[in-house]
């Protein structure tokens, strides 16, 4: 490894030494010299739109911007002169001329902010205290650090009409200083290019093309341009008014299998708002609408479970915990092992779901621990979960020639994947999209097939053909995908709930197993690999994957009954519907929010949601990835396993007795290879299938692409602006 | 119009450098920048619509709407100021009920202001289509606009 350059420069007469390459501001901030800027972020490229940060440079003539010029060999560099300083006052004073400000410079600020702090949430923003960035702006802090106490501009106000109809932020461009950061996150980062300078000179605003909302021009809502907003000219709708957060809490997100890293924003003890992680390894900061905002509403939802209830003649009573767990296992007991089952969410944490498959196993003394996975997928299971054990990291996508992606939309999930493929086909890879509607890649692709997945494996055939090497084109030309380089097929939401997934499966693993191909797959059962690992299937016990990273796979329907009607379903974590989960006369419903309207649970246990547990959860790429708890439970509501252990002492005396997490986490070491070790991953190398395959039967007949879920509740349920996306990808 | 537009881009490459010219071609095509064209040049060019909205309202001299079928030119220059230029406009805005810059509902006429068409000794002075009408007062223009249809 070459070590890597250095210049030495002098700032403010200190002489220092610089990584060859940076810009004089980056220099400068890494030597302990502030420089002011309002337009220069980490992670974005720069720009020199907010003429704050000039600096003084011998031999340059005038004021370099210094977010734009790099430092050179024995630079001689001054950034606080007194000529820079006026300079900086001026610009910031023009700056300020388009920005309602007068609160800034009013000599009645302090007293305003401790005497008058209730009149805000107004229409229109005129000064600090009506902006819902108070105290969070950054241009207070420049205005403080650059020195200004007046400004000699009258401020003109642009009388632009706020933007409130899109779901999850409002934009008021009266506030705006045409920093361009969000134009450049949305653009350069996200790969998106939602926003763009629209007109120019004074005129200029941001926004989609012609007069489109954002939801018509593909914004997929991550939020990113609030959270770079250096103003309050873009803000959340949930959390604009909380004002600054009290802590923040790093956590996983459990929307989907991805496993983004996000920062829960806690405020007097409860989750307003998420930001992402940038430096996060697996999806670097890419989260999508899901996890940026979704979870304050689903979480704060007035709906949530409070207390415990059951069913009496004239409704629901409330029950105490011990009442509650009295009954819940007096009906278990009553049914039996034959006539019970444990109906687990793919969305538990891993301790949840070991505590859940020993309370099957060793409380009932049942196999029967089901889940939606094995409903919705049906006969099709072996060749998904052979698929999703292996599916490749979303850093492989970075060197990958050829992608082929196969019903998947990245719009409103799966960003971080989306914006890897997007990133290779802008460079050099060869992109085919098969989707039945336009997808959010299709621009980027050399050929977007679309029609009915009816004729989706005849396709996948002709690529396979195309593949042979004899120079006949199949579907696609020869050139498009070569056996020698490194091609991926990814599987999204789309294929797996098709009509013929049976056929498209057949065809990828054939592309894997035959051409090399390798495989992601974008399914929405957050922690599938969790529920393998901890055992949470019928016949899987706990340490199925072995520490070779083979895992031996039974179908479920050949362990237990599918169909059987059970007396007594524990539903922990999932919803019962009318098809898609066994038939049960009674239902103990242990989740966050209410079941759906025609299920008539007769105990409903209040659950806490994993803003308010900790835990951990395995992501799609094997990693085992830390909850952490950033709130109490909501009212009277529980962490799933200490409800589990509760009725399990009152079954069978002694079991499952867990005073903490931690005495959970030391069991599943011992069982489950790969959680105790230091790169915290559970091997993955290859499943192998045991007994015989089950029958060509699909138990839920309308598996088809099913909404953003948690814990078996729709997203649009709970959430406003959910509601608005759904309606849109049905359009 | 789909054919027309996919033969425009055929002439360029595929760079985004390309952008501007191909504005100008499907511009001097249609007379304007449509939806549809700039989602044919978004495939193209591999580039978001909305960046090249971005690019092309920067420019005065691209519009989005279809343009009227003539093209009214009111001159503004100091000459023409002078005799009576703004008094034009504002009866040419008040009779069509549209502002500067704008079409029509019928698509007959633009109206649009112009800094000099270098007659000013004729002042004031205005275009229609491509035939100049020198010492314009209110009535006559009224007159004039009866001739086209």
């Amino acid at each position: 490894m070459t070590r890597e350059k250095k210049v030495s420069i002098t700032i403010d007469n200190r002489k220092v030494e610089a990584k060859a390459g940076l810009t004089i501001l980056q220099a400068a901030r890494e030597a302990g010299v502030d420089i002011p800027s309002l337009c220069a972020l980490e992670h974005l490229p720069s720009y020199g739109a907010c003429r704050l940060c000039v600096v003084e440079v011998d031999g340059i003539r005038g004021f370099p911007t210094s977010c734009t010029t790099p430092v050179e060999e024995d630079m001689v560099i001054r950034t606080d002169t007194a000529e820079v300083r006026t300079l900086r006052q001026e610009v910031l004073k023009l700056l300020l001329s388009e920005h309602p400000a007068s609160c800034l410079f009013c000599g009645e600020q302090d007293e305003c902010k401790d005497f008058q702090g209730t009149i805000r949430k107004v229409g229109v923003t005129t000064g600090c205290r009506y902006c819902p960035n108070d105290a969070l702006c950054e241009l207070q802090d420049i205005v403080e650090k650059v020195g200004l106490t007046e400004t000699s501009y009258p401020v003109y106000y642009r009388n632009f009409p706020l933007e409130k109809e899109d779901p999850f932020y409002d934009r008021d461009y009266n506030l705006c200083i045409l920093c361009g950061r969000c134009v450049r996150v949305c653009n350069d980062i996200r790969l998106n290019g939602t926003l763009s300078f629209k007109q120019r000179g004074k005129q200029t605003t941001i926004g989609p093309a012609f007069a489109r909302t954002h939801l018509e021009a593909g914004c997929e809502f991550c939020g990113a341009c609030v959270a770079v907003c250096p103003t309050g000219a873009l803000s959340a709708k949930v959390s604009k008014w909380s004002g600054k957060p009290d802590e923040i809490v790093e956590t996983t997100c459990l929307y989907c299998p991805t496993g983004c890293t996000l920062d829960l924003k806690v405020k007097n003890g409860e989750v307003i708002d998420v930001s992402a992680d940038y430096d996060s390894p697996t999806e670097h900061g890419l989260i999508c609408v899901k996890g940026r905002f979704a979870i304050p509403e689903y979480v704060l939802s007035p709906d949530r479970l409070a207390t415990p209830t059951i069913l009496g003649p004239e409704g629901y009573d409330l029950i105490g915990w011990d009442g509650a767990l009295d009954r819940a296992a007096e009906k278990i007991e009553e049914a039996g092992p034959e006539g019970s089952c444990v109906f687990v969410s793919p969305d538990l944490s891993n301790e949840d779901l070991f505590v859940a498959q020993k309370f099957a196993r060793e409380v009932i003394g049942t196999e029967a621990i089901l889940s939606r996975v094995i409903y919705d997928l049906g006969s099709d299971l072996r060749a998904f979960v052979d698929l999703v054990l292996t599916s490749e990291q979303i850093d492989f996508l970075e060197n990958a020639k050829g992608i082929l992606s196969i019903g998947l939309d990245t719009t409103y999930g799966f960003t971080p994947v989306g914006i890897a493929v997007k990133k290779v086909a802008r460079k050099d890879a060869t992109l085919v999209t098969i989707d039945d509607q336009e997808c959010n890649l299709d621009f980027l692709s050399e050929e977007a097939f679309r029609s009915d997945p009816e004729k989706w494996p005849e396709y996948l055939d002709g690529i396979i053909k195309s593949m042979s090497g004899n120079g006949k084109r199949g579907s696609v030309p020869p050139s498009f995908f070569k056996k020698s380089e490194r091609n991926i097929a990814i599987v999204g939401p789309g294929a797996i709930f098709s009509k013929k997934r049976k056929e498209i499966f057949k065809r990828v693993l054939s592309l894997r197993n035959d051409l090399g191909w390798k495989v992601i797959v974008c399914h929405p059962y957050t922690n599938l690999l969790g529920m393998i690992a901890m055992g949470a299937f019928p016949g899987l016990m706990p340490g199925s994957i072995k520490s070779d990273g083979v895992l031996k796979f039974k179908d479920p329907a050949t362990v237990v009954d599918l169909k059987a009607k059970c007396k007594v379903g524990y539903f922990i974590g999932d919803v019962p519907s009318s098809n898609g989960t066994p038939p049960c006369d009674y239902v103990i419903y242990q989740n966050a929010l209410p079941a759906p309207e025609g299920v008539k649970p007769y105990i409903n246990l209040p659950a806490a949601v994993f803003t308010e547990v900790s835990g951990t959860t395995i992501s799609a790429e094997g990693k085992i990835l830390s909850i952490n708890k950033a709130s109490e439970p909501f009212a009277d509501s529980r962490a799933d396993w200490w409800i589990m252990s509760g009725i399990a002492g009152r079954i069978k005396k002694g079991a499952l007795k867990y005073n903490s997490l931690s005495a959970i986490q030391s069991e599943i070491k011992k069982a489950v290879p790969g959680v105790a070790g230091k790169d915290r991953r559970v091997p993955r190398k290859k499943v192998v299938m045991e007994g015989k395959a089950a029958e060509n039967t699909a138990y839920r007949k309308d598996a088809t692409e099913a909404p953003a879920s948690f814990r078996g509740v729709p997203l649009h349920d709970y959430v406003a602006g959910m509601k608005a996306i759904e309606e849109r990808r049905h359009k | 119009m789909p054919e027309q537009i996919q033969k425009i881009l055929g002439k360029h490459g595929r760079g985004p450098d390309e952008l501007i010219p191909i504005l100008q071609d499907v511009q001097a095509a249609f007379g304007y920048i449509g939806e549809e064209s700039v989602k044919a040049i978004s495939r193209y060019l591999r580039i978001s619509e909305n960046q090249i909205y971005g690019v092309s309202s920067f420019y005065a001299q691209f519009r989005f709407t279809e343009p009227g079928r003539h093209g009214i030119k009111v001159c503004l220059g100091t000459a023409c100021h002078v005799r009576g230029g703004s008094t034009l406009l504002d009866s040419l805005e008040h009779g069509l009920g549209i502002h500067c810059g704008e079409t029509t509902v019928d698509k007959r006429f633009d109206v649009d202001r112009v800094a000099c068409l270098g007659c000013c000794a004729l002042s004031p002075v205005v275009q229609i289509d491509r035939d100049i009408y020198s010492r314009m007062t209110v009535n006559k223009l009224t007159e004039l606009l009866k001739n086209y249809e």
